[in-house]
């Protein structure tokens, strides 16, 4: 992604200010304070966006994206609400295609894949969408049985113990046979995360896990995270603007903020950020250069 | 500032084609989905057929009868009795009733009732993101949602027309009884018209229409955005984009009939 990925010394200040000036040519007031900074990991990427650029009608989300999510962390993207974060997402398993630059999923270009390929390469994801996503003909139960059923040829008896193991992890054993429109906004968020991972999937994907939770829970599923990532491995992205969820369980973070990364990096790296943005973002200061615009 | 206007002005027509576009490659891929292996869709062809079935028989009884009766029946009735050529009735049925009214009406009682049920239905599962999370299990939507839709609303469309036609012929009955006419020579002149040609010709009419009304029914379902009031819209406009349709398709393949089927034009 950017010159500094494979180099593992720490960056020095002069080399900062070389990607300021060439992040923003012309001086663009808007991205001043985006550094395009990417801190090395030392591992490579699962994710790739290359210079990725969306909109819907006249309304510019991605505004030439560049980001990569390395393999078998925990990654945060962080921002702004409406900054296109949960965009990223759908570019990422092939739900929206860029209008320009390129989606890569283990080095394997998302835009250019034919249909069956791409039916494929979903497989190795696991998403748990903003309000669970769950069928709505369905109880929860034959919700997180679905992935199980349709993609394995185990026998029922196996996929409803693992089902169950599933449902205890989240707290929902009880509600195995209720139908999603019986199930709080967070019961349904946990049934979405129950039925994200039972598959094990190499790729997990949480927009926003932890809105609608209350604080006890989010702290909770936010363990859980963990647990199943040291469980798995994996790469496991969370889209979140909860700084409490980030401390929690980011191990590298990406603040995006109007269609592009401000900067990227490990997470106590970018804790202890000198650029504005960032250390106002994630100290979460009504003081600094992001205001209610 | 003037291609800014022109843009404008233009976007509606662009956003239309657009859109009549995306339909004809949803057609496309609806039909490659539909006949290449594997067929997951078996279970929900049945359902759907089913809903169908248990939705339109009743609404589409009562259209066809009161409108077989009114429209063509005690219109023309009242037309023809002036030449005392009431008999008449029965070969104009097969002009209205069969060639035009019976896979009209057909057409307009399932694109409102099943149509709007089934846009309704994926609109909300869209926004609910049910459709998007479908995908990332790796299921297809349109081999498992849209086939099986299109399949059951072309079989019962078809279906319905007979059912539609017959119930219609009825209405036509009924207003000869009305004016007090015998119901023989209506039969005969109704028999003296009738082909197989338009009986074929109806059926296939009416099942190009379930085609068109699942086609523009799941497309407006699966584009759906904006909540629940998206979802309405979408509703609203597949019903008008339907009946459109329809009315497009109907002058084509009636000018076509009649066209390489002369013989179905003479009035006997």
């Amino acid at each position: 992604m950017s010159e500094n990925e494979n180099d593992d010394r720490p960056l020095e200040p002069a080399e900062r200010v070389k990607v300021v000036t060439e992040a923003a040519p012309g001086g663009e007031e808007e991205y001043r304070w985006h550094t395009g900074l990417n801190r090395p990991t030392g591992v490579p990427d699962a994710i790739e966006f290359i210079d990725v650029h969306k909109a819907f009608g006249r309304n510019k989300i991605l505004k030439g994206l560049n980001l990569g999510l390395p393999e078998g962390k925990i990654s945060m993207i962080l921002g702004p609400s409406g900054t296109g974060k949960s965009v990223c997402i759908k570019h990422m398993v092939g739900l929206l295609y860029p209008d320009d630059g390129d989606v890569l999923v283990h080095g394997e270009s998302v835009p250019n894949l034919r249909d069956e390929e791409l039916f494929e390469m979903r497989k190795k994801f696991g998403v748990l969408f903003q309000d669970g996503a769950l069928f709505g003909s369905m109880n929860l139960l034959d919700n997180v049985a679905f992935p199980l059923r349709q993609h394995t040829d185990k026998a029922e008896e196996e996929i409803m113990a693992i089902v169950d193991a599933r449902l205890a992890e989240v707290g929902l054993t009880e509600a195995g046979d209720k139908m999603p429109n019986e199930l709080s906004g967070g019961m349904r968020k946990r049934a979405g995360f129950a039925r994200a991972l039972v598959l094990d999937p190499d790729i997990v994907l949480f927009d926003e896990p932890d809105s609608g939770l209350d604080p006890v829970r989010t702290a909770l599923l936010c363990e859980l995270i963990q647990e199943i990532h040291q469980e798995n491995g994996g790469a496991y992205t969370v889209i979140t603007h909860d700084i409490m969820s980030a401390r929690r369980v980011a191990e590298y973070i990406a603040v995006l903020w109007r269609g592009r990364i401000v900067e990227s990096g490990p997470a106590e790296e970018l804790f202890e950020s000198d650029n504005d943005f960032v250390r106002q973002f994630l100290s979460g200061s009504a003081q600094g250069p992001l205001g209610m615009e | 500032m003037a291609r800014s206007a022109a843009d404008r002005s233009i976007a509606p027509a662009r956003d239309f084609f657009e859109q009549v576009g995306d339909m004809m490659i949803l057609t496309g891929k609806t039909i490659v989905s539909a006949v290449r292996p594997p067929f997951p869709y078996g279970g929900e062809f049945i359902l759907q057929f089913l809903f169908a079935l248990r939705l339109c028989w009743f609404p589409l009884l009562i259209s066809t009868v009161a409108f077989g009766y009114g429209a063509p029946g005690l219109q023309a009735a009242n037309f023809l009795v002036l030449f005392g050529a009431l008999d008449r009735l029965g070969g104009f049925f097969v002009l209205a009733s069969i060639r035009e009214f019976a896979p009209l009406v057909t057409a307009i009682v399932l694109a409102g009732v099943a149509g709007t049920a089934i846009t309704a239905d994926l609109g909300a599962r869209k926004i609910r993101e049910e459709l998007d999370a479908l995908q990332v299990l790796g299921v297809d939507p349109v081999k498992n949602l849209v086939v099986p839709r299109f399949l059951a609303l072309m079989l019962v469309t078809g279906l319905f027309d007979i059912y539609a036609l017959l119930f219609g012929i009825f209405g036509g009955i009924i207003a000869t009884l009305v004016y007090h006419a015998p119901l023989g020579p209506f039969w005969a002149t109704f028999f003296t018209n009738a082909s197989v040609t338009d009986l074929w010709g109806s059926i296939l009419k009416c099942t190009c229409y379930g085609a068109i009304i699942a086609i523009v029914c799941c497309y407006k379902g699966m584009t759906a955005s904006g909540g629940a009031a998206g979802v309405g819209r979408a509703v609203n406009q597949a019903v008008v984009i339907s009946f459109l349709g329809i009315f497009a398709f109907n002058y084509v393949f009636t000018q076509t009939l009649l066209a390489t089927h002369p013989e179905i034009n003479v009035i006997r």
